[in-house]
């Protein structure tokens, strides 16, 4: 069971072995010869020509694996796409990162990826929203746009040359995320859609399902100038200080983001991709159970959501057919 | 430890005030506490225990030694802590060194009693073989595994479930020896002798954030804390053992509330962690 880390009664490992068996059984046969441990056999024809590539080896004459994953082959090249990995951007990735350095002219982010990547000024848009030459005074202001430790989201640009990452954030709806928690899974979880930004209206929270695996979940802001923003958020800053805390996020809101939460990480450690419809089914089937917010990390709540989705599988494949 | 933004610390700091943390959990509320016994067979006794993310084990070894001329009737324990560099990069070299000795200490006053050995978890008495001659050394060391906040309610937890764990063998001393000689002795490699652990106490940490103090907080939440008070309590609702981290000051009220409330949260923690070990000693003879 993927070495779950659960403790189960009788019943419910029962019950989890044969939901899991269950999708096993629904899961694409073509495929399944494909996911490889390490130091297994890679089918190849031997008589063709091809390239070695990530996460091979050559022992005794035979290509082995020397990472766990998926054999991808591309043209000649064949190579293991490791699935606990770090990220692998691609341009055009919505991603969610965490400002480690503020540098000359840009930012560097934290984004699970091997190294840092790069936002630049000129790649931003500004905050008064006017189209122009960055000036010094610009570059001086930057910690005014993002500080060290913030959250920001923006999207993979390009690979300059030397192999470093280029982000952008050239839209409103890029930009500082405040006001929410920022979930870390495995990259491979998050498949690419055409929507990476949910606002889910009838919980009034925002959910970036960021590619690198970096998930934010937050209460709703309209697009907005982040100017204003910011000067509010020092006003507000020294409020706290004075020891008003009206500024907190309002509790039915705090429980919609705690249990948005809990769903994607019940799925994550169920190896669950992590889509907008699966986490609505989670967090669903959780309120409709009446289930605290809590104990949906509980044993029992990961074998009904295994259960729910090996139920759910099924229903569509059936339909397919 | 990454740091956190304006924001999050702002969203963590209200969910606290608010009573609903980021993991939905409330403020007196530990996260699911797993159990695992047995997990290294040269040692004598051991458990690894995970909370959240945390994850330690705790291995108890047992020597045949001599007892301290100061104190006879009595076996010797040593508690030690390591941090491994695979819970966090600044463990690395001898980043964890500081922690470690922290985390021992604090283990050691919570747990073994005063420097005569007195009102000690681990009755010190019961390792004596002969008096004044022969005693059984205890090494407990822990390690870390994987960091994610309340480390020392973590060891103490791993170290109840090893010593409850722990079977050491079983003596014979040879009759006949003069009063100056050092005893010959034979250990028995199939008797072995449990542990009384019933009266080995958990430690609940109550760490302030704000206004609040709150339960087994994360590694995130303990990054917004002001000062954290650790409370060994026993079966019978004792406190053994009381030790404050942090530099902001507390009212003496709020350290008087803090005692009551980790004795009521210690209860539900005793019991919990009782059946933890229970179900885990079970799985443990089924394999």
């Amino acid at each position: 069971m993927r070495g779950l880390k659960l403790p189960l009664s009788q019943t419910q490992r029962v019950r989890l072995q044969r939901a899991f068996e269950k999708l096993q059984s629904l899961s694409a046969k073509a495929n399944s010869d494909a996911s490889l441990t390490v130091a297994d056999t890679i089918p190849v024809n031997y008589e063709d020509a091809f390239l070695k590539g990530h996460g091979t080896a050559d022992l005794n004459g035979e290509l082995v694996a020397t990472v766990c994953g998926v054999v991808e082959r591309v043209n000649n090249l064949v190579y293991v796409r490791a699935l606990r990995a770090r990220y692998k951007p691609e341009v055009g990735d919505v991603v969610v990162g965490r400002v480690v350095e503020v540098a000359q002219k840009r930012w560097r982010l934290e984004i699970n990826f091997s190294q840092d990547a790069v936002l630049m000024l000129s790649s931003m848009n500004m905050p008064d929203g006017i189209q122009r030459r960055r000036t010094a005074l610009d570059e001086l202001n930057m910690r005014s746009i993002f500080e060290e430790n913030d959250i920001v989201c923006a999207e993979v640009r390009n690979f300059q040359h030397d192999g470093s990452l280029q982000l952008q954030a050239r839209s409103q709806k890029y930009g500082k995320l405040e006001k929410g928690q920022l979930l870390i899974i495995d990259p491979y979880l998050v498949k690419k859609s055409k929507q990476h930004f949910h606002h889910l209206e009838q919980f009034g929270v925002d959910l970036i399902l960021g590619r690198n695996g970096y998930i934010w979940i937050g209460e709703h802001v309209e697009a907005r100038d982040s100017m204003v923003i910011d000067q509010a958020k020092n006003i507000e800053q020294s409020t706290v200080v004075e020891g008003i805390n009206q500024a907190y996020t309002p509790l039915e809101m705090r429980q919609n983001i705690c249990r948005i939460a809990n769903a994607i990480r019940v799925l994550t450690s169920l190896g669950f991709n992590v889509d907008l419809n699966l986490i609505m089914e989670t967090v669903e089937l959780s309120s409709s159970l009446k289930i605290d917010i809590h104990d949906m990390l509980g044993s029992e709540f990961h074998v009904l959501v295994a259960e729910m989705e090996a139920e759910r599988r099924s229903l569509t494949t059936k339909r397919k057919r | 430890m990454v740091g956190l933004s304006v924001g999050e610390k702002h969203f963590i700091q209200g969910g606290i005030a608010q009573d609903l943390r980021s993991d939905g959990r409330k403020r007196l509320t530990y996260r699911p506490i797993y159990v695992e016994t047995g997990v290294i067979p040269q040692a004598h006794g051991s458990a690894r225990v995970r909370l959240g993310a945390t994850d330690v084990i705790a291995s108890v070894k047992a020597e045949l030694g001599k007892p301290s001329a100061l104190q006879p009737d009595k076996g010797k324990i040593a508690i030690y802590v390591d941090c491994s560099p695979t819970a966090a990069p600044m463990f690395e070299g001898r980043g964890g060194e500081e922690l470690s000795t922290e985390l021992s200490v604090a283990l050691q006053r919570c747990l073994l009693g005063g420097k005569s050995g007195a009102g000690a978890g681990i009755d010190p008495t019961s390792l004596v073989v002969v008096e004044g001659k022969v005693c059984w050394d205890l090494y407990i060391d822990g390690l870390v595994i994987s960091s994610d906040g309340n480390l020392l309610d973590a060891l103490a937890a791993a170290i109840k479930a090893a010593l409850s764990n722990t079977g050491i063998p079983k003596v014979d001393v040879a009759a006949e020896t003069t009063s100056d000689e050092q005893p010959e002795v034979n250990i028995s490699d199939e008797e072995f002798l449990q542990f009384d652990t019933s009266g080995i106490p958990v430690i609940v940490t109550l760490t302030k954030v704000g206004r609040h103090y709150i339960v087994d907080a994360t590694s995130e939440e303990e990054s917004q804390m002001s000062s954290a008070v650790s409370i060994s309590v026993n079966r019978k609702g004792h406190i053994c053992g009381l030790t404050k981290r942090g530099g902001v000051g507390l009212d003496p009220s709020i350290i008087l509330d803090m005692i009551s409330v980790a004795k009521h949260v210690s209860e539900q923690l005793i019991n919990k962690l009782d059946s933890e070990i229970a179900a885990a000693e079970a799985s443990e003879e089924e394999s």
